[in-house]
């Protein structure tokens, strides 16, 4: 029990110190109010990238963005530092996200053509990002849902498989597997030729 | 299509510690080809082997690193918005003050403590004797003083006793059925007095109304 204890703090310690995050969320509870606006600073164009995948507005992105550091401002305070700040964010980003989508149901604009697979010009506005970033996005959005997460994560917002799993509510492992049939499928559907 | 394949190996290595089952190599390409450092040694071992004897497997390995190199050219979707504006907004939101945990600030010491107090005068109150003297006795310090004490009558006591009269219930008060007690007159001097009997009272049940107001003014007169 001993020794547990001392792993523990140890873990902690060592946490402490590769982790400024978790320096700037102690440093908040102790009162400090501007170690809030250098975690702003640190993880908002995270934040805003994860929302903006959700919301198709980039305005709307925007103001649901600043309601998620609006929550870590109300939450961090009670923030025990059992996932890693940024993994804390990103999953109040897409918990806000998901209830933005909610609300707005019919604003949405339509996810991305399934046609766009086999004809990457449907779509004028999205010409600009060439032929083969239309058919990887519209390959990725035919993923099944925690492939399409776990990838996503991992490869937009280059987080390591344990954030991953603990955004997308799986093991490690689980993780890990999934994304390798998220790339296993992405491969089918874009052919060899991706 | 299911969010995870069945598997298609047979060789499958024990999952890393704390984990649900075993998984197959074959699952953990893209992850080894993404991240080898996250890979446990027994893992990274068995896909290196799987690797160094199957030239297939290198192609999927060439393949997948493509893949992902492609997908981490992908440009962000959407414009970024101005970052310094975001922050100003989120700081008016929020306010100059850091909000603290309920239970690291004292407020929350008000409703306990209130409901403490509380608690603590109810157990006095329930746990304090009974120190009204019944029925009979005299207060002591008084009775010492050689003051005569009226009995009194404890809180718990009954002040009225039931009668039946006249086919209803009658609430008698005691001390009114006392002042027919008090210098009551021995049995057989009634008829001789015009007092009705005392030690037989079957003559109430032939009472009617107006006699019974009678008397209860007459006791109240008496009272008085």
């Amino acid at each position: 029990m001993v020794s547990l204890a001392t792993n523990l703090s140890l873990q902690e310690i060592v946490l402490t110190a590769v982790d400024p995050d978790r320096e700037l969320a102690e440093r908040f509870q102790q009162g400090e109010r501007g170690a809030f606006d250098q975690i702003v600073k640190r993880h908002q164009k995270g934040v805003y990238r994860i929302i903006r995948r959700y919301v198709r507005s980039d305005a709307d992105a925007a103001d649901v963005s600043q309601q998620v550091f609006v929550r870590a401002f109300k939450g961090l305070g009670t923030f025990r530092g059992a996932a890693s700040v940024r993994s804390w964010l990103y999953r109040i980003g897409i918990n806000c996200a998901l209830s933005w989508i909610r609300d707005h149901k019919r604003e949405q604009p339509a996810e991305l053509d399934e046609d766009a697979l086999s004809e990457p010009h449907a779509s004028p506005g999205r010409i600009a990002d060439g032929e083969q970033s239309v058919r990887l996005r519209a390959a990725i959005a035919k993923l099944p849902p925690k492939q399409k997460m776990v990838l996503e994560l991992r490869v937009f917002d280059d987080l390591s498989f344990k954030e991953v799993s603990e955004l997308a509510d799986c093991t490690e492992n689980t993780a890990k597997v999934n994304f390798h049939y998220a790339v296993k499928r992405l491969r089918e559907l874009l052919g060899d030729e991706a | 299509m299911s969010e995870r394949d069945p598997p298609s190996a047979t060789l499958r290595v024990a999952a890393p510690s704390g984990e649900a089952g075993p998984c197959d190599p074959d699952e953990l390409l893209a992850a080894y080809v993404d991240g080898v450092g996250e890979l446990t040694t027994g893992e990274r071992k068995i896909v290196e082997a799987r690797l160094a004897d199957n030239p297939a497997w290198r192609d999927d390995a060439d393949a997948t690193r493509a893949l992902l190199g492609q997908l981490r050219d992908l440009p962000d979707e959407g414009a970024e918005p101005d970052w310094s504006a975001m922050e100003r907004a989120i700081r008016d939101e929020v306010g100059p003050t850091t909000p603290r945990p309920w239970w690291r600030g004292w407020r929350w010491l008000v409703p306990i403590g209130a409901l403490a107090m509380a608690g603590a005068v109810l157990v006095l109150v329930l746990r304090t004797p009974e120190t009204t003297p019944s029925v009979g006795e005299t207060n002591p310090a008084r009775r010492d003083a050689g003051v005569p004490v009226a009995p009194s009558v404890g809180p718990d006591e009954p002040t009225t006793m039931p009668l039946w009269l006249d086919g209803s219930a009658v609430e008698v008060e005691l001390q009114a059925a006392d002042l027919l007690d008090d210098g009551a007159p021995s049995p057989g001097d009634e008829a001789e007095l015009g007092l009705l009997p005392t030690d037989d009272l079957a003559w109430v049940d032939d009472l009617g109304d107006d006699d019974i107001v009678a008397a209860e003014a007459w006791l109240a007169r008496k009272k008085t």
